[in-house]
Order: structure tokens, then C-alpha cells, then sequence
């Protein structure tokens, strides 16, 4: 009796087959799995079949990230083979970290520092990826030099493009001007009509509650009346108008206060309601100001005897003869 | 004590009392306390002369004296107090708004002599009221031959005893009274006490007479002969019925009535009338109860409030439970509620704003703390606004309100461009008004990996605008002396000629002759003397406009401390 050698074929020898368990493995832990937990997984296979599996699933539509040593991981995305073919795994890889990043972009430096790839082929690469028009460059508002990448038919982040303040870079400063006024006129108006109000009717001077709310605007009616004055060519949200009525309040003209209110009721936001009313000044200028020495530009050269001192000071002069 | 301080309490002291007095005030407020020789060894005057001008200082409060160890007597001198003479003119302003006239003289003789008995100030009041009522009536007392009106020493003394009883005049410490048999010597200086209960005792005077006028050579009512008679009324002969106590103006309560009034002021701006209304009520109920310094006010209960709200102001309760309520949600924060009353379980927590159920016990209290601090940011804010522009006060209101900020931010909620965002940011950093906190990233600070927050730092800006404040105020009088000194000949002139009008009137002259007097002062030297009136004036409503800053600013960081 001859001895048979009989090769133990281990049961899913098949490329296929190790493929589709990595495959799996890979839907499984969605962060990327390293070389040591296919091993694990499938410890009858040799590595050098392991490989050759791999490198039959990069060749082909999946696409597997290397992140730099010592982890070696794995992460598996499935990708419609149809826009990259004909274009290699480096292009693939780049075309992937940029697309992770969303709708914020990312910086070439970060590309090469997620992809592990020389400077000059991450530009080759990325020229070509424009070419295609497959991936945009936009100019970051924070940091002008800086361009990030992203994908060609993403809108950008408000964060990139500043919102609505911004026009191509460039902060519209009259624009938030003009808002800010309107909205001040709107409150102050809303203000002198419950004076004039409280003056006529005698009830509601007994009644400070009711003189209280009328002169409140919801930060939804306010909204409502900058969108029909039709001054804004943007359309401008909620939350623009509020960005916009927090800086009356840091002007000191405005302040604010949160009430619970009913979901539900129009303008409020989360339970609470923004209420905006038109304030006074606490105090009148103060005294320090009346005097030429509290707005003087030279005050600390100032001393008697000296070149400019009280006696020959050309502001008081000037402000003795007004 | 800093250079700016000194430089106005030598000014101050110059104005008012003089060369030597300035030389020996400034010298005690740079060195701290001396005694008597070392004085004057360092300031180079005579013993006598420093003797004199101690003593004018002690008059008025400006110095105290204190026994040393070892027995040296020392003298310090209070910065703080000589600063307080610039505010002179708003006392007397207040005691003539609440007390008429007759306080306003009361105060003003108190404040200019310092320390005096009641009957002294009561007399010499009356008088000078007797003159200017003699001055109203004086033609009708000549033509009719009748009397002027006397001022009465009675009224007089009701104000004086209504003065005493709102603590605005208080009784000066006195030597205590000394048991005998006191072995061995008497003590190099006497230590000066007073209790409490006796600061405001009036002493039972039956002050009767009336106010002398000065020309009283006509119309003398005892028929003494003339030349006998003294220059001094007869009262010399009498021995003073309440020597040895004197009474001094309560600077303290001032300071409170001010501050009172611009709480008032600050809630009626922000508000309307009739909230300050109720807490101008609140504050008057508390005015005697609460020390100066507390932080909080009585707790008062909203029927109290209710019972003491003036009679012209008929609101229901249930409108002043509003206005209350309306008042303690207000962001000023400068009225809160005090805890629950009802079952005293809970303490009264400060700091608490809880949401009780609104019933007719809950004590309210004014937080005068926050009061003050909330008026003292609005001067600074003021301040920067006036100075840089109104950008500019944006980004400090909003570096205020949110204590700590990143450049990005600042820019960010602001809605101001980068640029000019950080020109300003970096003017009121230069100014000292904002200032840098740095966190750092990693162990060796490495600037690039290090965050920068700006943030305002309330006491320390208050207490350098104060600085200005005085350097301003002295600038104001130094200005107002070289423009008096420039014009000295115009003034000596226009004061010699009114001499001679005066003179020439007394004893009868003719229109023509007058005319001719007076023709000596040209038109354009006429004009010169209005304009330069004209700018004394001003300059002096500005140092007591910037007085009021001062006074804002000096109230906040004394609360601060006392907090701490």
C-alpha cells in the first residue's frame, strides 16, 4: 500500500473565497482591520495566499487604505469601479482620503500625511484628479494661502466659505451694517409704539407686565421682517439674524432674554425662545470723557514743565472755545 | 500712594490752605507717618510753623495722630481724605436739595471749618441767613424804616437735629472721660473715642436769639453805648453750653446718598419712573439699617416696600409684585430675591436667584455690590467707546460678557473683519484696558502651540482709568490756575476799580463820576474777563464732572476689597 500524500486542502483555499471572508471582515469592523486579524480569522492560510488575495482586491474595484506603520490596516471601501478605472491605486487612494473628508476639505499636507505618499507625486496626482474634474480646489476663508481639496460636486462648508457674510472671500462688512441697523430700527420702533401706547392707554401703566412683553420681538419676528424688507440678496436663516442681533447686544443697544416656550409655537427653537428688546444706555456718558484729558492721545507725555502739559495744551484750548 | 494722587492732594492743599500747609501735607502723604521733629528736620520749616500747620490739618480730618510704641507721638497724614475735597461743592449741593438752604450752609460752614460745636455753627449760620434775607429786604427796610427779618436760632437747629438724625453730621471723637486716680503721667497724646449710639446724639441746647446782622449799628435793640459795646456778640461772657463737642460732616453717608442715586438713575435709564421709584423706596428704607460697606441690603418684604412707597404713587400691590419681579429678572441684577422665608430651611444664599413662589413675605434686597460693579463697567465701556470708536466697544462689551475669547472668535461674534478686528483688539491691549491669558499647550510654551485669550480684568481696569482720573483732574486745576495767572493784572485791576465803585457809592457820588470808574476797564479788557470767567467755570464743572467717575470707580474697587 502506497502512502498517498494527500494534501490537506484546507476548505475555503479558494481566492475567491479568502476574499470574500476578508470582504467580510471588513464590513465587520467598519475603522479597518489589520493583517493580524485576518490571520486570526483564518489561521489554515498561508500568508503568502493572504497577499495574493489582497492584492487581487486592490487590483479590482475595492480599495483598501494603507495607513502608515507599524499598523498596516485595512479598511475596506466599496467603490463604483466605473469612474477610476484606468487610473491606479495611488489616485484611488488619494481620491478616497479626499472624499473622506466631507464637505470641509482637506490640505494637501494632510494628504500626504494620511497616505504616506511623496510631495510630488500628491501634486501629480492631484493635477490629475482636477483635470478629471473630479475633485476641486477652494480657497479657505480663515487662512487665505491655504487651498483645500474636495470633491467636485460638494458644496463647501460654511466654515470654508464663511456663510453668508461672505461673498469670495471677502466679508461683506456694509452688508452686516445695513442688517444691523434695520434690525435696530425694528426694535426701537417696536419700542416707541408701546410708549406711545402705554401713554394713551392709562390701564397698562398699572400693568408693567403687559408694557414689558409688547415691547419684546421674537428673533423669529424679526427675521420675518428682515426677509420681507427684501435687502438681503442672500437668503438669510434664523440663526444668521440671531449672529446679527448678538452684536446689537454687544453694542449695548439691545438686550435678550430666554423664555421656555411651547414646541411647537412659531420661531422657537429646542423649547426656548429668543426675545430681543431696545435698551438705553445704564448711564449717560461718563465724566472722564467730558474732559479733553480722558480722550487725549498724548496723556502720558503729559506733565508740567515739559512740552506739552496742562498749560500750553492745544485741546483745551480748543475745548475752552467751544 | 501714587504719583498722580500726590500731585492732586498738593494742589488741593495749595488751593486751600496755602504754601506751608501743602509743603508739610505732601511731605506726611509721601513718607507715611512721622513724629513732630522729624518733620520738621525734613521739610526744613520752623517747629512752630509745623506746629501751626498740624494743627490746621488735624482741624480738618486730613491728619491723624497716633501714639507709637515707646511713646513717640506720629502723625499720618490720609491721602484718601485731602482727595475728598474736591468733592466739597456735591455735598453741599445735596444738603441744599434735601435740606433747603439752612443745610446747605450748615454743611458748608461744617466742611470749611472742619470740626465745630452746634451752637458756634448754629449762630454763625444764622447770621449769614439774616445777611442775605437783609440783602433781599434791604430796600424795603430802608424805606420803610422796619426791621429786616431775623433768621431764628430754632430753625436753624431743627435742620442741625434732622441733619444728626440722618447721620449726615456726627459727632467727632472725644478724650475719654478719665477716671481719677490715674497713676502715673498722662499720655503723650490722648487716644479719641466715640461709641456708636453717641455719634448722633444732639446735645439739649435751648438755643435761643436770633442772627445778627452786620450792619447792626442802627438798629440796636439794647441801647448799650456804642462804643462800649465789643466787635463780638455778648455771648463771649456766657461760657458755651456744649463746649467740647464737635460735630464734623459724615462724609460716609454722602458717599451712600450718591451712590443710592445713581442706582436710581442707572434703573430709570433702563427701565421706567416707577421702577425707580421702588427702589429708590428700598433704598431709603435701608439707609440707616445697612452699614455703608454692606454688599447687601436688608432684606425688605414687599409689604414693607408697599406700606413705604410715597403718597403720590397709588400702584395696587399685585402692579409692585410685578415691578418687583420685573426688577429681579432685569439682567442688571441689581434687585434679588432673598430665599425662601416661609420655613427658614433654607439659608439665605446670596448669590440666588430661585424661582419661589411669589408670595406676599419673600424678602427682596438690592445687591449693591453688583450694583456698583455694573456702573462701573459702564463707565469703563463708556470710556472706550468715546476713546475708540464704537467697534471698538463692541468688541469690549463682548469680551466682557463672554470672560474669555480667542482671536477667531472675537471676529467671529463680533461680525467685524479680520483686520480691523485685530487693530483694535491689539489698540486696547496697548491701552491696558484688555488683557492676554495664556494656556499653554505643551510644557515649554512654545508660542505657535499655545492659545491666547483675551479677557478683561474689571479691578485692574477700573483702577487704571482711576489713575487717570486723577492725573486728569489735576491737569484741569493746574490749567485753571495758569489761566487765572495769566490774567492776574486784568483781575487786580477790574477788582481795584470795583473797590472804588464801591467806596465812591458808600459815600454818595454822582452818576457821572461812576460812569467814569467804571469806563476805566476798556471794552476788549471787558470781553477778556468774561471769557476768562467763562473758562474757570468750565474747567471747574469738569473736575467735578470727572469727580463723579472718580467717585464710581473708587466705590467699586472699595466694595471689591471688601469682598475679599
Amino acid at each position: 500500500m502506497a502512502e498517498v500524500k494527500v494534501k490537506v486542502q484546507p476548505p475555503d483555499a479558494d481566492p475567491v473565497e479568502i476574499e470574500n471572508r476578508i470582504i467580510e471582515l471588513c464590513h465587520q469592523f467598519p475603522h479597518g482591520i489589520t493583517d493580524q486579524v485576518i490571520q486570526n480569522e483564518m489561521p489554515h492560510i498561508e500568508a503568502q495566499q493572504r497577499a495574493v488575495a489582497i492584492n487581487r482586491l486592490l487590483s479590482m474595484s475595492c480599495r483598501l487604505l494603507d495607513y502608515p506603520v507599524p499598523l498596516c490596516l485595512f479598511n475596506l471601501t466599496l467603490f463604483p469601479c466605473s469612474k477610476m478605472k484606468g487610473s491606479d491605486n495611488q489616485e484611488k487612494l488619494v481620491y478616497q482620503i479626499i472624499e473622506d473628508a466631507g464637505n470641509k476639505g482637506i490640505w494637501s499636507r494632510d494628504i500626504r500625511y494620511k497616505s504616506n505618499l511623496p510631495l510630488t507625486e500628491i501634486n501629480k496626482i492631484l493635477k490629475n484628479l482636477e483635470s478629471k474634474k473630479l475633485i476641486k480646489a477652494v480657497k479657505s476663508v480663515a487662512a487665505s494661502k491655504k487651498k483645500v481639496y474636495m470633491l467636485y460636486n460638494l458644496q463647501p462648508d460654511r466654515s470654508v466659505t464663511g456663510g453668508a457674510w461672505y461673498s469670495d472671500q471677502d466679508f461683506e462688512s456694509e452688508f452686516v451694517e445695513v442688517l444691523n441697523q434695520q434690525c435696530f430700527k425694528f426694535l426701537q420702533t417696536k419700542e416707541l409704539k408701546m410708549l406711545k401706547w402705554a401713554e394713551t392707554a392709562r390701564e397698562s401703566k398699572q400693568n408693567p407686565m403687559i408694557q414689558r412683553n409688547s415691547s419684546f420681538a421674537s428673533s423669529h419676528e424679526v427675521w420675518k421682517f428682515i426677509c420681507e424688507l427684501g435687502i438681503s440678496k442672500v437668503e438669510l436663516s434664523m440663526e444668521d439674524i440671531e449672529t446679527i442681533l448678538n452684536t446689537l447686544i454687544y453694542d449695548g443697544k439691545v438686550e435678550m432674554t430666554i423664555i421656555a416656550a411651547k414646541e411647537g409655537t412659531v420661531g422657537s427653537v429646542d423649547g426656548h425662545m429668543k426675545l430681543y428688546r431696545a435698551v438705553n444706555p445704564v448711564i449717560p456718558p461718563t465724566g472722564l470723557v467730558r474732559a479733553p484729558c480722558g480722550l487725549c492721545p498724548v496723556f502720558d507725555d503729559c506733565h508740567e514743565g515739559g512740552e506739552i502739559s496742562p498749560s500750553n495744551c492745544v485741546y483745551m484750548t480748543e475745548w475752552l472755545e467751544f | 500712594m501714587t504719583q498722580a494722587e500726590i500731585k492732586l492732594c498738593s494742589l488741593l492743599l495749595q488751593e486751600h490752605f496755602g504754601e506751608i500747609v501743602e509743603k508739610i501735607g505732601v511731605h506726611l502723604i509721601r513718607t507715611g507717618s512721622q513724629p513732630l521733629r522729624v518733620i520738621a528736620h525734613d521739610t526744613g520749616t520752623s517747629l512752630d510753623q509745623v506746629k501751626k500747620a498740624l494743627c490746621v490739618l488735624i482741624q480738618h480730618n486730613l491728619v491723624i495722630h497716633r501714639v507709637h510704641k515707646r511713646g513717640v507721638v506720629e502723625y499720618e497724614a490720609q491721602c484718601s481724605r485731602v482727595l475728598r475735597m474736591l468733592r466739597y461743592p456735591r455735598y453741599i449741593y445735596t444738603a441744599k436739595t434735601l435740606y433747603s438752604d439752612t443745610g446747605e450752609l450748615l454743611v458748608e460752614e461744617l466742611l470749611l471749618n472742619g470740626k465745630m460745636t452746634m451752637s458756634a455753627v448754629v449762630k454763625k449760620v444764622a447770621d449769614r441767613l439774616t445777611e442775605t434775607m437783609e440783602g433781599q429786604y434791604c430796600s424795603h427796610a430802608v424805606s420803610r424804616g422796619v426791621d429786616g427779618k431775623n433768621m431764628d436760632y430754632a430753625e436753624v437747629s431743627n435742620t442741625f437735629v434732622r441733619l444728626a438724625d440722618t447721620h449726615f453730621v456726627q459727632r467727632c471723637p472725644v478724650v475719654p472721660a478719665t477716671e481719677n486716680s490715674d497713676p502715673g503721667p498722662p499720655p503723650p497724646a490722648p487716644t479719641l473715642v466715640i461709641s456708636e449710639k453717641d455719634m448722633y446724639l444732639v446735645p439739649k441746647l435751648s438755643l435761643i436769639g436770633k442772627g445778627k446782622r452786620r450792619r447792626s449799628s442802627d438798629e440796636d435793640a439794647t441801647g448799650e453805648p456804642k462804643a462800649k459795646r465789643p466787635k463780638h456778640t455778648s455771648d463771649n461772657k456766657e461760657p458755651i453750653p456744649d463746649d467740647g463737642i464737635y460735630w464734623q460732616a459724615n462724609l460716609d453717608r454722602f458717599h451712600q446718598h450718591f451712590r443710592d442715586q445713581a442706582i436710581v438713575s442707572a434703573v430709570a435709564n433702563r427701565m421706567d419712573q416707577t421702577s425707580s421709584e421702588i427702589v429708590r423706596t428700598m433704598l431709603r428704607m435701608s439707609e440707616i439699617t445697612t452699614s455703608s460697606s454692606a454688599p447687601f441690603t436688608q432684606p425688605l418684604s414687599s409689604n414693607e416696600i408697599f406700606r413705604s412707597l410715597p403718597v403720590g404713587y397709588n400702584i395696587s400691590k399685585q402692579v409692585l409684585d410685578q415691578y418687583l419681579t420685573l426688577l429681579a429678572d432685569d439682567p442688571l441684577e441689581f434687585v434679588g430675591k432673598s430665599g425662601d422665608s416661609g420655613g427658614g430651611m433654607y439659608v439665605i444664599n446670596r448669590n440666588d436667584q430661585a424661582k419661589t413662589l411669589l408670595s406676599d413675605l419673600d424678602p427682596w434686597h438690592e445687591d449693591l455690590h453688583k450694583a456698583l460693579g455694573c456702573l462701573s463697567t459702564a463707565s469703563l465701556e463708556s470710556v472706550v467707546q468715546e476713546r475708540f470708536g464704537s467697534r471698538c466697544a463692541r468688541i469690549f462689551r463682548l469680551v466682557l460678557q463672554k470672560k474669555h475669547l480667542e482671536q477667531k472668535q472675537v471676529e467671529d461674534f463680533a461680525m467685524i473683519p479680520a483686520k480691523e478686528a485685530k487693530d483694535m483688539l491689539y489698540k486696547m491691549l496697548s491701552e491696558n484696558f484688555i488683557s492676554l491669558q495664556e494656556i499653554p499647550k505643551t510644557p515649554d510654551h512654545a508660542p505657535s502651540r499655545t492659545f491666547y485669550l483675551y479677557t478683561v480684568n474689571i479691578p485692574s481696569a477700573a483702577r487704571m482709568l482711576l489713575h487717570r482720573c486723577y492725573k486728569s483732574v489735576a491737569n484741569l486745576i493746574e490749567r485753571r490756575q495758569f489761566e487765572t495767572k495769566e490774567n492776574k493784572r486784568l483781575l487786580e485791576k477790574s477788582q481795584r476799580v470795583e473797590a472804588i465803585i464801591a467806596s465812591m457809592q458808600a459815600t454818595g457820588a454822582e452818576e457821572a463820576q461812576l460812569q467814569e470808574i467804571e469806563e476805566m476797564i476798556t471794552a476788549p479788557e471787558r470781553q477778556q474777563l468774561e471769557t476768562l470767567k467763562r473758562n474757570v467755570n468750565k474747567l471747574d464743572a469738569c473736575e467735578i464732572q470727572v469727580d463723579e467717575t472718580i467717585f464710581l470707580l473708587e466705590s467699586y474697587i472699595e466694595s471689591t476689597l471688601k469682598r475679599q
